[in-house]
């Protein structure tokens, strides 16, 4: 909704909006919208500048659809399929992360959602050796463990630190913290300023629910638009950029099944475009096991109710040795 | 600045304002200026040059952070923070077992929570910490202050005396055997006057004032910036009674965490929480979970469980980002919380982890 301005397109001067302005035409939309002979007769205003001032504004604001063909040969140009190293988490995602998408990764307190974003960091940043930026809202990113990983995956101690200094890390416990984070990036990204970015292809948010779920709930629906403003920004990063964006997410008890859901409502389930729920395999504390099962929830490209085994151990996020992945539907 | 007027932070009722107006921009509004946005609105000058100020806050601070400065964003490489992170000390508990799981005690700029049935030595392990927080640097401590919020009641003074005293008692044990400038010099300010001088108890007894403390404890952190250690004992008791709505109960947990986790980072000091056990009745059988809900389960970066197995107490490490999930036995002594004593060993053989900042030094026995 662009207000109507002087300047706009040439023609449209300041006497002109002051007239359109008093018989109510304030915006683009509702002077595209409108009838121009009624309104050339009721403001005095020529027909044809009027003519001329619409076509402006519509080739200016208006959105051009694009050839299916062309789209296709974009996206293939354009997308590029990040592997995690762990091949059954590559499998669950079919071959890897995908630029251009959010991922989100869901799971209860200890399931192992920040081990696998930082056995994601350090194999994107070691493998592929891009940047990576970390966005932490929890505290819980340990320098130590993502060393222990990158120590796991490469014996040359230059390697590691080279990789730790591609990781960015930023800590933002509040939503706003967050958005001027990203607005931040947006603003790197389109000056093309390489000297600490780099390449950057991934970027990792965990959690996003921390910093939403306190504005969320009760009769204010402040909550909301901040998380749909989030939401584009994170989609808008995704696809203008090429990023692979992936996030954490918490699971909540429903109040009247007692199952487990994912946090931040229905709205949020439509903005990632992969959903994998962590779990823990086996009872609370009883028995303490580093296994973790990884189910898909949502996705765009494999069937949902795909489960595979993952080992958050000492080393690195890997498959268990002796046990193949189990496809369950 | 192309920062969308939704993202910035304004009240909601403006922002109404500003869509229905057709400002999409920051820019737009900056351009604007405080007169023309007051009239295209409606709003008063006041007003409109406020949200303005807020406006152009954002945008240096964005345009601040794009340039390279330092602004006033926590942004640094891993390598950087690996550095911090190694230099930093942490808070042992005196007990080498609880020690080893943790990874050499509790972090600083973490929060940690310890849930347990009622008995089994949460308090008792806030007070030791609050006194271990103390301990010079020359002897493997972080020597910093404590802030003891307590909730429910239980903070005993002569206890926490007692535990001093051992404590103090070890201490000079080991400048003893180890004949050194800087222990004797530490040894004169370490006494137990000035370990009781250095915690500040505040007493909260409803949840409103829980939240209040915590809302003004940023303030009182930067002016005794020595303090190193937040303990809220009985974060549980406030919350669960006398509360009618469960989801504001949520919220304001969560918003709770989230200034927690703020001031832990801001001001490089570990958080230690306690938190009560709850029973969940299942379809076979009932376990015994930790309180509040299970979005609380996401506010701790580390979880301590404390529980029973006939008479040993034992501790679990349920959460962590960095160590593996284990069980170790304690004990509680009238000198504190200790480690379980095999049974064939003369007395006076606490081993406690030493920073491995310092050179490995061993204990002598008498």
């Amino acid at each position: 909704m662009v207000v109507l301005r002087a300047g706009l397109c040439p023609g449209l001067t300041e006497e002109m909006i002051q007239v359109l302005r008093a018989n109510g035409v304030r915006t683009v939309v509702d002077f595209v919208s409108s009838d121009l002979e009624d309104v050339s007769q009721k403001c005095s205003l020529s027909y044809k500048a009027l003519v001329a001032v619409r076509r402006v504004l519509l080739a200016q604001f208006s959105a051009f659809p694009a050839n299916g063909a062309d789209l296709y040969e974009e996206l293939k140009s354009s997308t590029a399929i990040l592997p995690t190293r762990s091949p059954s988490l590559d499998q669950l995602l079919d071959s890897g992360l995908y630029t251009g998408e959010v991922t989100e990764l869901m799971g209860a307190p200890g399931s192992g959602k920040t081990q696998v974003c930082l056995s994601i960091a350090a194999s994107v940043s070691l493998g592929l050796k891009q940047h990576v930026l970390f966005l932490d809202s929890t505290g819980g990113f340990t320098a130590s463990r993502l060393y222990q990983m990158l120590q796991a995956q490469a014996e040359d101690e230059e390697e590691q630190l080279e990789a730790l200094q591609r990781i960015q890390v930023a800590r933002v416990f509040d939503v706003y913290e967050m958005l001027s984070a990203l607005q931040e990036v947006r603003d790197r990204l389109s000056q093309q300023a390489v000297s600490c970015t780099g390449p950057l292809k991934t970027v990792l948010i965990d959690s996003v629910s921390a910093v939403i779920h306190p504005l969320l709930g009760g009769r204010q629906s402040e909550g909301l638009a901040i998380m749909m403003q989030l939401a584009r920004e994170l989609k808008m990063l995704a696809k203008e950029f090429s990023l692979a964006v992936v996030v954490t997410n918490q699971v909540t008890r429903d109040s009247s099944t007692g199952l487990l859901k994912p946090a931040l409502g229905r709205s949020w389930s439509f903005v990632p475009s992969t959903r994998v729920l962590l779990e823990s395999k086996g009872a609370p504390w009883e028995e303490v096991t580093t296994r973790r099962s990884a189910s898909l929830a949502k996705s765009p490209r494999q069937p949902t109710g795909m489960q595979v085994e993952l080992d958050i151990g000492n080393s690195d996020v890997q498959e268990p040795s002796p046990a193949t992945p189990t496809e369950g539907l | 600045m192309q920062r969308a007027v939704g993202s910035l932070p304004l009240g909601p009722a403006l922002r109404a304002r500003l869509a229905a107006a057709g400002f999409q921009t920051a820019q737009e509004l900056l351009d604007t200026g405080p007169c023309g946005l007051s009239r295209e609105i409606g709003i008063s000058k006041e007003e409109a040059l406020e949200a303005l100020q807020v406006v152009r806050q954002e945008c240096s601070g964005d345009a601040a952070r794009t340039a390279g400065g330092a602004g006033t964003t926590r942004k640094c490489t891993a390598l950087e923070l690996l550095e911090e992170e190694q230099a930093q000390g942490f808070i042992i508990t005196f007990c080498s077992a609880l020690d080893n799981i943790l990874g050499g005690g509790v972090q600083l700029t973490k929060i940690t929570e310890v849930c347990g049935a009622p008995g089994v030595g949460k308090t008792q392990l806030c007070m030791q910490l609050a006194v271990d927080v103390q301990i010079p640097e020359c002897f493997g401590g972080v020597c910093g202050e404590a802030v003891f919020i307590d909730t429910e009641g239980s903070f005993m003074v002569d206890r926490v005396a007692d535990i001093a005293a051992a404590c103090v008692q070890h201490c000079q044990l080991i400048a003893e055997t180890h004949q050194e400038e800087d222990h004797q010099k530490a040894l004169e300010t370490f006494s137990l006057e000035s370990i009781l001088s250095h915690i500040y108890y505040f007493r909260c007894r409803d949840y409103i004032e829980l939240l209040a403390q915590v809302y003004l404890l940023p303030d009182f952190l930067s002016e005794h910036s020595k303090v190193r250690l937040v303990v809220i004992d009985g974060i549980a008791f406030p919350f669960r009674h006398d509360f009618e709505d469960l989801s504001l109960r949520t919220r304001l947990l969560n918003g709770l965490a989230q200034q927690l986790i703020i001031i832990a980072n801001d001001h490089k000091s570990a958080v230690v929480l306690t938190n009560q056990m709850t029973t969940r009745i299942g379809q076979s059988q009932s376990t015994l979970v930790p309180a509040l809900g299970e979005s609380w389960g996401h506010a701790a970066t580390v979880r301590l469980i404390f529980h029973w197995d006939k008479s040993q107490r034992l501790a679990t490490l349920y959460k962590s980002p960095s160590q593996k999930e284990s069980t170790i036995p304690y004990t509680i002594t009238p000198h504190g919380f200790r480690d379980v004593q095999p049974p064939a060993v003369t007395q006076n053989t606490e081993s406690t982890e030493m920073n491995p900042r310092k050179r490995p030094r061993r204990e002598e026995e008498k």
